[in-house]
């Protein structure tokens, strides 16, 4: 099975951990893993924005360099939300391009669904001391329907504990460009997904989408919190690089 | 736009900051969240139970408004000749100043010089208080929440729940002053008190005034009835006590038959209270009859397009659905991080962030469809499915057509686009960023001001990676 990894443009420049987490679960779990040496970001900023024709072009560019793999993995809800439902969806009225988005939709998961859904292999999970609280993702959950696969990998790791905070299924705030336009107002909506993880007292809040993620830490961090990690998934299950 | 000389949603971005600001709006906010929140999810929850599935109401209802708007010009014709026949005058209204100059023609033909109301937010489209109040007829707020904010000369901060972000500090200091008595202090224990104040004021003004104005939930076509959903009896006293009874609402209102409305009720009250029904459901049909006991010798229908006709065979057609529940707010981070008021015109939350636009203009709304974090949750909660975060998403890609967004965006934008589209270029830019963003980092690998997104910064922390980017990474572990 070939496969291609998406890693997305914020993991290539704020997390590489994540990618190269993803890189050795797949690898592990006995995937042929090609990370296209072209891709650079799926467009979801331009099409968040309203700007149809950019948003376009960067998912022509992706459906080109993503099209010849039996599956794509992308380690992030959002950026596989885009792939899977705005690529067809903007390009519909295309007649080349509409095929080629829809059938490139249908090879794309987001790492966690790949792992628990498709793939269905025990993995070579690396062990976790200590309690874990999960952030479920908007366009994870509400566009993939992703809930309980992050769980079920989680449970899996050894020495994890799984304490589910209040409203996890609630908005971190992010949003994308909506923290940067409006950033005190993003600041009021992760204040209370801080108050939420602060109250859990986990030792680690986990989720699967980096922007929520970076914008969870910067507010714990700000408030005053040093020591809740903020972790992406693919970092909790293969573990720190030996 | 007829509704653009009363919206403020221009200062969004002002008004919003104004509004976290305020500590005692807050604690009305987080006070009130988990009980809509709370309340809707128990009722959904227990639909099973009462032999219904949600997923199968929804589409039940979806497929009633969507009858209705595919051909609303046939209902409307039918709904007129069926009011008519119960003795119901029918007018019609094509923006908030001929909704103003109707009523007030209404109440001069009746003599009316005290008229009292039933919650209506088409009322508030039009500034029907003030212009009213200008035509030397006194207008009376008889739901508790719209009194309150008569009282204060303010506008409702929410659909269902008009005085959502008062604290009941701020209306017991209204009600001493208003009612005459000296301040004290209340706890939530002195509701009940505080709810019979207001009753003992309002029962003079439901038995002298000459006029009620009320809006309608639905309008029933086969009957040529409005029917009236609400919870505290204020809505029948208006309807039957004074001799006229005026309805005020919007076209796109109408359902075709009692049934539909009955499946509509299904869904209505559990979505905005979480309740299996109204306190009180009303239907209202024609004027007093030889043999009833009460009923207004006089009911006029005014029926308003104001922007909704617009709306009609265009990309935001699923709009009109709406069956104003405020289930969309009540489960928004933006609308209970800042309230109602700061949206800056008649409806707030996710429905105002698409209806400000269409009815005031999109040119005097550019923040709304962006303030909102497309999370989706006002889009799984809504009863009639309309894709909010796609209606937004479209009024964005509207400024984007038509030239609206700030220059500084546009540019930036095309320059980061362009520079995606070319691999080698975007690899070498990131890794020069990546050196830049550690170079601003302190010793804890943190950034705490960044002068390109100064509105992260200001509330929070980047944390930035001491190595390398991910595919300079790949590259070495390729090559090893």
């Amino acid at each position: 099975m070939r496969l291609a990894l998406y890693v997305t443009c914020l993991v290539d420049l704020i997390r590489p951990s994540v990618g190269m987490a993803s890189l050795r679960l797949l690898e592990a779990a006995g995937c042929e893993v090609i990370v296209p040496e072209s891709q650079t970001c799926c467009g979801q900023p331009a099409w968040s924005a309203g700007n149809r024709p950019l948003a376009a072009e960067l998912a022509k560019k992706a459906i080109s360099e993503l099209e010849g793999y039996d599956y794509v993995v992308i380690p992030s809800g959002s950026c596989t939300d885009q792939v899977r439902n705005v690529y067809p969806q903007l390009l519909a009225d295309d007649p080349v391009w509409a095929p080629r988005a829809q059938q490139l939709a249908a090879r794309t998961f987001e790492l966690t669904t790949f792992l628990a859904d498709v793939l269905k292999v025990e993995l070579p999970l690396a062990d976790f001391a200590g309690s874990v609280t999960y952030h479920d993702s908007c366009k994870g959950l509400r566009g993939l329907g992703i809930k309980r696969q992050p769980r079920e990998l989680l449970l899996k790791v050894r020495g994890l504990t799984l304490d589910e905070m209040a409203d996890c299924e609630e908005c971190c705030g992010f949003g994308g460009a909506f923290s940067v336009k409006f950033g005190d107002i993003s600041t009021q909506i992760v204040d209370r997904k801080c108050e939420s993880i602060a109250k859990v007292g986990a030792d680690a809040v986990v989720g699967g989408d980096l922007g929520c993620l970076i914008n969870i830490e910067g507010r714990l961090r700000r408030r005053g919190d040093e020591t809740t990690r903020v972790l992406h998934i693919a970092e909790v299950l293969a573990g720190e690089e030996s | 736009m007829a509704g653009a000389k009363h919206s403020q949603a221009m200062f969004f971005q002002a008004r919003a900051g104004e509004k976290i600001r305020n500590k005692v709006l807050q604690k009305a906010l987080q006070k009130a969240k988990p009980l809509f929140v709370g309340k809707r999810a128990k009722a959904m929850a227990a639909l099973p139970e009462d032999g219904f599935e949600f997923e199968a109401l929804r589409s039940a209802c979806v497929d009633i408004r969507n009858r209705v708007l595919g051909d609303l010009d046939v209902w409307l014709e039918l709904f007129e000749e069926k009011a008519k026949a119960t003795g119901a005058e029918v007018l019609w209204a094509r923006d908030g100043d001929e909704i103003c100059d109707l009523v007030i023609d209404v109440a001069r033909r009746h003599g009316v010089t005290k008229a009292t109301k039933s919650k209506s937010m088409l009322s508030e489209e039009a500034h029907l208080n003030e212009a009213l109040a200008a035509a030397g007829i006194r207008p009376v707020e008889t739901d508790l929440g719209e009194y309150i904010i008569q009282l204060a000369g303010e506008t409702p901060s929410h659909i269902i729940a008009p005085a959502v972000h008062k604290t009941i500090e701020e209306v017991e200091a209204l009600f001493a002053e208003e009612h005459g008595r000296p301040l004290e202090t209340r706890t939530s224990a002195d509701i009940p008190a505080m709810t019979r104040e207001a009753r003992e004021v309002l029962r003079q003004h439901f038995l002298s005034a000459d006029m009620g104005i009320t809006g309608a939930n639905f309008l029933i076509a086969e009957t040529g009835s409005a029917a009236l959903v609400t919870n505290e009896g204020n809505g029948r006293m208006v309807t039957t006590l004074p001799r006229v009874h005026v309805v005020v609402t919007g076209i796109e209102k109408i359902v075709p038959t009692l049934d539909d409305f009955a499946t509509l009720m299904r869904l209505l009250p559990r979505s905005a209270t979480g309740q299996t029904i109204s306190n009180y459901v009303s239907l209202l049909t024609g004027t007093k009859q030889a043999g009833d006991s009460d009923g207004p010798e006089k009911t006029v229908f005014i029926l308003v397009d104001n922007g909704r006709a617009n709306l009609l065979g265009s990309a935001y057609q699923e709009m009109l659905r709406c069956i104003r529940c405020g289930a969309c707010m009540n489960h928004c981070p933006v609308y209970f991080s800042l309230g109602g008021h700061a949206y800056g015109w008649v409806y707030p939350g996710p429905m105002g962030s698409v209806l400000t636009p269409l009815y005031t203009g999109i040119e005097n709304a550019l923040d709304l469809p962006h303030a909102s974090t497309g999370c989706n949750q006002c889009g799984t909660v809504c009863p009639v499915r309309i894709p909010l975060p796609g209606l937004m998403h479209r009024l964005r890609e509207e400024q984007v057509e038509r030239g609206l967004r700030p220059l500084g965006e546009s540019f930036a934008l095309k320059a980061w686009a362009w520079l995606a589209g070319k691999p080698r270029l975007y690899r070498w830019v990131v890794r020069r960023a990546s050196r830049y963003l550690n170079w601003l980092a302190d010793d804890s690998g943190r950034i705490r001001i960044l002068g390109m997104a100064p509105g992260w910064t200001a509330g929070r922390d980047l944390s930035v990676p001491a190595g390398k980017t991910f595919h300079e990474q790949y590259a070495a572990r390729k090559r090893a």
